[in-house]
């Protein structure tokens, strides 16, 4: 400790004023009953941490009526918080869920901006159009008779729609 | 303070002498001791005398929590300065910058002043709150030990101890700090 006390800055060659300012301020003297109020400060710090608050005589922890009230207690609080949350669940109904179609990244980097896949039209079923039987008659005159009739009818349609004058 | 720690030494036999008792008389013999040098050392750094004396208290109150540790210190100054020094910085990193108008009433407050008149005593306020600045813009190492070393009564071995570094770093950063020191003040006077 003895060694080397010549750590005074103004002890060396480049001696300047900023090396007396530090040391005036370095030899300051202690403010009158500093001693005292450090003492008193100390013991009014420790005395305020080191309390102990004395616990209540008719309160103590040993009594048994004290330990059965607190189980109780316990006891309730534990059921009583777990009936708040049992009442109050709601069960789940089954979600209506539409999925959707997964997207698949398009090979090569590119996106489909959202595109939507929509599957080909397919060809609706064919209704086979059902066939009239014809019933099988013998005989000829009867079809020549209306073939007859069928021609003499459209000719005299026409006729008469265009020249019904001329006929009479 | 007797009264409480004879209630808390009351089932202590009158012959042995009450532990709390003793300690209380070793906290106050330190107190008595190294107060002032504490307390010098806390407003070199906070500028304050309010400020310091909380410091010093603080550091008496930590003392106290390590109690137990008391009797394995070897150098008690040294290290007492240490826990004080360590309490100022942390206050001084806490708390927002001073304005130098602060410096000078207090230093104006403080420093001795015989012999000089109103305005002599408020130009070397000045003046001191100026070097102050200027060593305010130091680096924290060199700016630290200028600091202890403008205390006399701690060499530089003790600084070394204080700050947990080795003395030829001390005399490094001292050799730099007042480089540094010079040309800063060089640069405000012109």
């Amino acid at each position: 400790m003895e060694s080397s006390r010549d750590n005074s800055v103004g002890g060396g060659n480049g001696s300047v004023g900023f090396e007396e300012s530090l040391r005036m301020i370095a030899r300051l003297p202690a403010p009158e009953g500093l001693e005292e109020r450090v003492i008193a400060g100390v013991r009014a710090g420790s005395g305020r941490r080191a309390r102990i608050l004395e616990f209540p005589a008719a309160l103590r922890p040993g009594s048994n009526w004290m330990r059965s009230a607190a189980a109780a207690a316990i006891v309730f609080v534990v059921a009583g918080g777990g009936w708040g949350v049992y009442s109050r669940v709601q069960k789940l109904q089954a979600a209506k869920v539409i999925t959707m179609p997964v997207r698949v990244a398009a090979p090569g980097g590119f996106s489909n901006a959202g595109a939507m896949r929509t599957p080909n039209t397919l060809n609706g079923p064919v209704v086979p159009i059902p066939v009239a039987v014809k019933p099988v008659q013998t005989g000829a005159g009867v079809p020549a008779v209306k073939k007859a009739n069928r021609k003499v009818g459209t000719a005299m349609v026409g006729k008469s729609a265009v020249q019904p004058v001329a006929a009479k | 303070m007797d009264g409480d720690s004879k209630q808390r030494c009351g089932r202590a036999s009158p012959h042995r002498k009450c532990p709390l008792r003793a300690e209380e008389e070793t906290l106050a013999a330190l107190v008595s001791e190294y107060a002032g040098t504490l307390y010098r050392v806390s407003f070199s750094v906070l500028r304050n005398a309010a400020d310091a004396e909380d410091a010093v208290q603080e550091a008496f109150l930590r003392v106290l929590k390590h109690r137990d540790t008391l009797d394995e210190v070897r150098d008690r100054r040294v290290w007492l300065i240490r826990i004080v020094w360590n309490i100022v910085l942390d206050r001084k990193r806490r708390a927002k910058t001073r304005p130098e108008t602060d410096d000078v009433a207090e230093l104006a407050r403080v420093l001795p002043a015989e012999g000089l008149s109103a305005e002599d005593r408020a130009a070397a306020a000045q003046h001191h709150a100026q070097v102050l600045a200027c060593v305010e813009t130091l680096p924290a190492k060199e700016r630290e030990v200028l600091m202890l070393s403008a205390f006399e009564e701690l060499s530089s071995v003790e600084i070394a101890q204080v700050l947990g570094i080795t003395e030829s770093s001390v005399r490094s950063r001292l050799f730099r700090a007042r480089n540094l020191m010079a040309g800063l003040l060089g640069r405000v006077r012109q």
